[in-house]
């Protein structure tokens, strides 16, 4: 698929058929991710590919309840992610993104520490891209108790639990969510320029 | 450009050619940046196109030494922001991404998804740079709070990365991945 077709057309995607998704478009997926550029090329980026129903509905059960004024109910992404085949658990190394540049003993550079949330966005990215070209559907979810997941998958200290993202072959197709426009979003040579 | 071809064929590219860059192609790869989804649809991204040459000097002088060998040198990236024509820095709006309504953190990240939703929009950048025959490079080693000084960015938003816009001058080098089995596990972690 041409990309500027998948960066437009790409969706996030919350209704999945049963059928299943074959291992070698799962490694494709992963490839792509691999991919991506990364601080000082460290890469701290780990993927888990969860296809037993189980355990897949065991991280599920790990997202946020959504709280209303009258009742609690099941945030919507747990039932999206028992439907599709496979889950894709991104997770990141900690300690490494960010780094001193050059070597010597390991202190992060910038203010803002670890960039291991910025690297791992930038391999999820090329992932959902990918899955897209590929004729399946993605939705990146957050809203989970990370912590939780990391028992779960048996997260070793030192490694944490990012994002996930569910790989089917989409049931219907996504809505376009509003953009802001582009003036909105883009300045010239300064703030506000 | 096949999608799969971009991902595989960008690179960071640290030298540029002096060839202009025209407005339609910067427009191209921002529409392509915001077309990136994020948390809520909240886009807390930010871009400032940086052509003027004095601005991106100062910038490219806050890109904090590299050490090698005990002397400190610059990063090849200051030289490639002074050379292309082009500077994008990327900003974030804080409080967006990954907060509820009222203004608290969902997750155990804290105030940080805006660090991976810009990131979701740089990564199409790059390849929507690539696909148009343009280089990209994504620097984070530099002092925010004086880019952030020189730009004018106010309170509540930061200045997250940038990446210099250009012909490249070089073909860029592989830098060697892990394999897929060293970072990929199956229903558990290391398994």
């Amino acid at each position: 698929m041409e990309l500027f077709e998948a960066i437009k057309n790409r969706r996030s995607i919350r209704v999945y058929t049963a059928d299943p998704v074959d291992d070698a478009k799962i490694e494709a997926i992963l490839e792509a991710g691999r991919w991506a550029p990364s601080w000082a090329n460290t890469q701290c980026w780990r993927f888990i590919v969860v296809r037993d129903p189980e355990v897949k509905a065991r991280v599920a059960d790990t997202l946020f309840k959504v709280v209303l004024p009258d009742k609690v109910i099941e945030n919507r992404a747990t039932a999206i992610i028992n439907s599709a085949p496979v889950l894709i658990v991104v997770c990141a190394v900690t300690g490494v993104s960010g780094g001193k540049l050059g070597g010597g003993e390991f202190e992060f550079l910038t203010d803002k520490g670890d960039w291991f949330m910025f690297d791992t966005a930038l391999a999820v990215q090329n992932m959902v891209l990918a899955a897209h070209g590929l004729g399946l559907g993605t939705v990146i979810i957050g809203t989970a108790d990370a912590p939780r997941v990391e028992k779960v998958l048996g997260v070793p200290e030192g490694n944490r639990v990012v994002a996930m993202f569910p790989v089917g072959v989409p049931a219907r197709e996504g809505k376009v969510p509003p953009r802001k426009e582009l003036s909105e979003i883009v300045f010239k040579d300064r703030w506000g320029g | 450009m096949d999608v799969l071809d971009a991902i595989m064929g960008r690179r960071s590219i640290r030298r540029y050619k002096s060839n202009p860059v025209d407005d339609a192609k910067i427009k191209t790869v921002l529409e392509a940046a915001h077309w990136a989804p994020s948390w809520g649809n909240k886009q807390c991204w930010r871009f400032i196109v940086v052509r003027d040459q004095e601005t991106r000097s100062k910038i490219a002088d806050t890109l904090m030494k590299i050490r090698v060998e005990n002397e400190l040198v610059e990063n090849a990236a200051a030289r490639g922001i002074r050379q292309a024509p082009v500077l994008i820095v990327v900003c974030a709006e804080k409080g967006q991404a990954g907060f509820r309504s009222d203004g608290t953190p969902v997750t155990d990240k804290g105030d940080v998804w805006y660090m991976f939703d810009v990131a979701l929009a740089v990564e199409n950048l790059a390849l929507a740079a690539h696909s148009v025959g343009l280089g990209t490079v994504i620097v984070g080693g530099f002092d925010t709070t004086r880019v952030e000084e020189i730009l004018g960015v106010p309170d509540g938003y930061r200045v997250v990365t940038m990446t210099p816009l250009g012909v490249p001058d070089h073909a860029g080098q592989v830098s060697p991945r892990k394999d897929l089995a060293e970072v990929t596990y199956h229903e558990k972690f290391g398994r």
